[in-house]
């Protein structure tokens, strides 16, 4: 299983048949469902077991948005403290961050302010934040209200979207969300400041080759 | 916590560290705290082993990733390099890109929003900013926009790390070698010619991936057929201003109300026929005025039937060209390659002999060509390759060659080899048949040998060679060695051209009976679907606007024939006054049983 495995992520990875590539981040409490959610989005698949990642972990998908192709990484990350040195060394490289919280467990919902702090601690502070509640497919048990979500995100400034992994609720919606909001803000950044483009690459030289240059953009 | 090197068994009867006494003492517990109770406390805190390799192991496919990621960036930002050392004009009264001077051929400047440099309009890009403002961008900035986006750049307000391909591929040389007298004689354009076909007549805003017209024919050996592709590439260039001038057609000015163009029909992944150039449609014209004396509304005209590219391929540098300066481009290119002519041959020679001009890290291809004129049989028998570029991660490749008639769109003209997998040094050793090429099509037709790398999903362009077939000699087997080129990716340079035939008709309008009379004669040269380089073709007819299809006129189906007869005229009851809302299709479908119909091309007028 593992050679299989390790053939298709470097299929994956190989893959150079994309035009732009965002490095995303799933971060939230421990428990609260970024590992399932990275894989109902990735592989379409579900599993109520709980295995707690490991430090750090990574899928990479394609996704077609706006014309363009998009290659994903996407960082699944340890909810638990002790992998924090990890997980938050990857916060650099990210363009994009998911932050998780759980709706049936407060605690996670109250951890939503620290984990921000998080993010403008260790990112780039151009990185985008969505606000994901998951597992809303347990209405039962739900202890966080949408409302109250939805609150905390306009507070913090981030979009909000309910989930589940388990039902595939949003789950594809808030991939989709965050790289169109990447894409904007990448257009909005060259427009902002087209000077600091055009000094920053005359200081590259480079030798005579051509480029290989595979079916980029067949759109 | 989280250092890899220490493995969590800390030395018990070390003597605690500042931090740890300054913890205690905040503790108040004193000295009577256990050491070892304190270490085995952080040991938890520490990775297992088991956890440590896990991590390595995604932390190792997270820098193949990037070091994918890095040779990708770094392809890119050299192309825009090149880009910018092709840039021969002084941005003020020189287009900073091309170098024509402003004023004197008529170009005018526009000024690049992002340098303020002078560009002309052959050099600039028309975009839109993230607001909706639309942008004038010069090529290099176009790119350099795109390197910053592609890159990531933007959002790390610099480029991030990036390696560049290491092989120095020499992909000019050998082209270059001809190029100066393009420069020189025709574009009076001496100096920095090396390396032209990667630079800035690709670069289009968001594909990068368009060929230039004249970057693609300047590569080319300046046979028959590249002069056919040039002549096309003219017609493309109009087709791209949508305009409605008489593209192909010649019009009668007594029929002025009838204008015509021919519509491109944006397709992928279909390859594409071009037959000449425009210059058969007045031929064609004179004789359907022969046949047809009752001239009075009448008129007779051909169409070229055209299946352009995808939307990228479009982009071949002329979306924002004014014709004239499209024209003015033909006429160099043509008279380019007229003036090359003569040294082609010898340049083929050059390019067999010298194994270093020529894209070295490519490798080279060994076949021989023989043209057997008396079954119209072309065969190729692709001996081996050697020291191909690898293109998986494995460090070899899986090749294949694949050969293809140019100009040539359909199946009929794809032939490949078997798959040679995990090597760079293949030997195929296979012979592959063209049947049915005659002399005619060795005049006109090249060959062109692509080498890919097969992939469990598609393929790596590896490289390729054409060879004009006018250079073979009947009954005598040719045997040729060359390196392999670089070139576009397969599709885009199938979907370049795309003239799929021609139709002969004739449109009356019957003032008296009120009625539309169109009568389709023939077809010509039309694009062979079916793999026995024929088409079953028929003609179908629509008059648009139509609501319910009751428009629809078709012909009887032509059996197996590429210049099909018809004769057949069709009949649509219309007042004259409301014929101007009115378009005709016209379009040429092949027969196929059992399986939809291809279609070959289409044509409108109104």
């Amino acid at each position: 299983m593992a050679s299989a495995s390790d053939s298709k992520w470097q299929k994956d990875a190989a893959d150079q048949n994309f035009d732009y590539m965002f490095k995303l981040l799933i971060i939230g409490n421990s428990s609260v469902g970024k590992t399932s959610f990275l894989f109902r989005y990735a592989d379409d698949s579900f599993t109520s077991a709980f295995v707690s990642t490991v430090g750090i972990d990574f899928k990479v998908k394609t996704v077609f948005r706006q014309d363009k192709r998009v290659k994903l990484q996407i960082w699944d990350t340890a909810g638990q403290e002790r992998y924090r040195t990890i997980t938050t060394a990857y916060y650099r490289g990210a363009m994009g961050f998911i932050l998780m919280y759980d709706v049936t467990n407060e605690e996670s919902f109250n951890a939503v302010q620290d984990w921000c702090t998080q993010i403008k601690t260790y990112s780039w502070d151009n990185a985008q934040v969505v606000l994901v509640g998951n597992k809303c497919d347990l209405e039962d048990e739900r202890v966080v209200s949408a409302e109250r979500g939805k609150q905390l995100a306009d507070q913090l400034g981030l979009e909000f979207f309910e989930t589940s992994a388990k039902e595939n609720i949003n789950v594809k919606a808030v991939f989709e969300r965050l790289v169109d909001i990447i894409c904007d803000k990448m257009s909005e950044s060259l427009d902002s400041d087209p000077t600091l483009v055009s000094n920053t690459t005359k200081a590259t030289r480079l030798t005579e080759n051509p480029n290989m240059q595979s079916n980029s953009c067949a759109c | 916590m989280g250092e890899f090197g220490s493995s969590g068994s800390l030395d018990r009867w070390v003597c605690p560290n500042d931090r740890q006494l300054a913890l205690r003492a905040k503790l108040g517990t004193g000295w009577s705290v256990h050491t070892n109770r304190l270490a085995s406390f952080q040991r938890g805190e520490n990775l297992s082993l088991e956890e440590q390799e896990q991590i390595m192991r995604v932390i190792n496919r997270a820098e193949y990733i990037d070091h994918v990621e890095q040779e990708r960036i770094g392809r890119l930002v050299e192309k825009l390099d090149n880009m910018k050392k092709n840039a021969i004009g002084n941005g003020s009264t020189q287009c900073i890109l091309c170098g024509d001077e402003f004023g004197l051929l008529g170009a005018s400047p526009t000024y690049c929003d992002d340098c303020k440099k002078a560009v002309c309009s052959k050099c600039g890009v028309d975009t839109f900013s993230s607001a909706r403002q639309p942008l004038w961008l010069c090529k290099i900035c176009a790119e350099t926009r795109e390197v910053w986006k592609r890159s990531g750049a933007w959002f790390f307000k610099g480029l991030p790390k990036y390696t560049l391909p290491e092989k120095k591929l020499e992909g000019g040389k050998h082209s270059t070698r001809m190029k100066p007298q393009l420069r020189g004689s025709v574009r009076g354009r001496p100096g920095s010619i090396r390396d032209s076909n990667y630079t800035w007549h690709r670069a289009r805003g968001s594909s990068s991936t368009g060929t230039a017209s004249y970057g693609e024919s300047s590569e080319q050996e300046s046979s028959d057929s590249s002069e056919d592709e040039i002549s096309i590439s003219r017609h493309k260039s109009r087709k791209n201003h949508e305009s409605e001038s008489d593209n192909i057609s010649i019009g009668s000015a007594r029929s002025s109300h009838y204008d015509h163009y021919t519509r491109t029909e944006r397709k992928a992944s279909v390859t594409s026929t071009s037959y000449g150039g425009g210059h058969v449609s007045a031929t064609e014209s004179s004789r359907g005025d022969d046949l047809h004396d009752e001239t009075d509304s009448e008129r007779s005209s051909t169409y070229q039937f055209s299946r352009d590219g995808s939307h990228m391929s479009q982009e071949h540098f002329t979306p924002a060209v004014g014709e004239e300066h499209a024209e003015d481009i033909d006429r160099a290119v043509n008279r380019y390659v007229k003036s090359t002519k003569p040294a082609n041959d010898e340049c083929d020679e050059a390019q067999v002999s010298s194994p270093e001009s020529d894209g070295t890290s490519l490798g080279s291809l060994e076949f021989s060509l023989l043209y057997d004129s008396a079954n119209n049989a072309l065969h190729c028998t692709i001996a081996r390759a050697k020291n191909l570029k690898a293109m998986d991660s494995n460090g070899l490749s899986d090749p294949y060659v694949k050969l293809h008639l140019l100009p040539g769109a359909n199946k009929s003209t794809k032939l490949r080899t078997k798959t040679i997998h995990k090597t760079l040094n293949p030997e195929w050793n296979e012979s592959l048949t063209y049947y049915g090429i005659t002399e005619d099509d060795v005049l006109k037709k090249t060959l062109r040998l692509s080498v890919l790398d097969e992939d469990a999903f598609g393929f790596d362009f590896i490289g390729e060679t054409r060879v004009p077939l006018k250079r073979l000699k009947p009954h005598q087997t040719k045997h040729f060695n060359v390196h392999l080129e670089k070139q576009l990716p397969l599709e885009k340079d199938d979907d370049l051209i795309a003239i799929r035939g021609k139709i002969l008709l004739s449109l009356k309008y019957a003032t008296a009976k009120q009625s539309l009379l169109v009568r389709i004669i023939r077809c010509a040269e039309l694009a062979a679907m079916d793999s026995n380089g024929y088409s079953d073709p028929y003609v179908k007819v629509y008059l648009k606007p139509d609501k319910d299809k009751k428009s629809k006129f078709k012909t009887t189906v032509k059996k197996r024939t590429l210049n099909p007869e018809y004769n057949e005229e069709f009949t649509y009851d219309i007042k004259h006054n409301e014929l101007a809302k009115k378009t005709l299709e016209i379009t040429v479908w092949d027969k196929d049983i059992g399986k939809a119909n291809d279609f070959i091309g289409v044509t409108r007028s109104h």
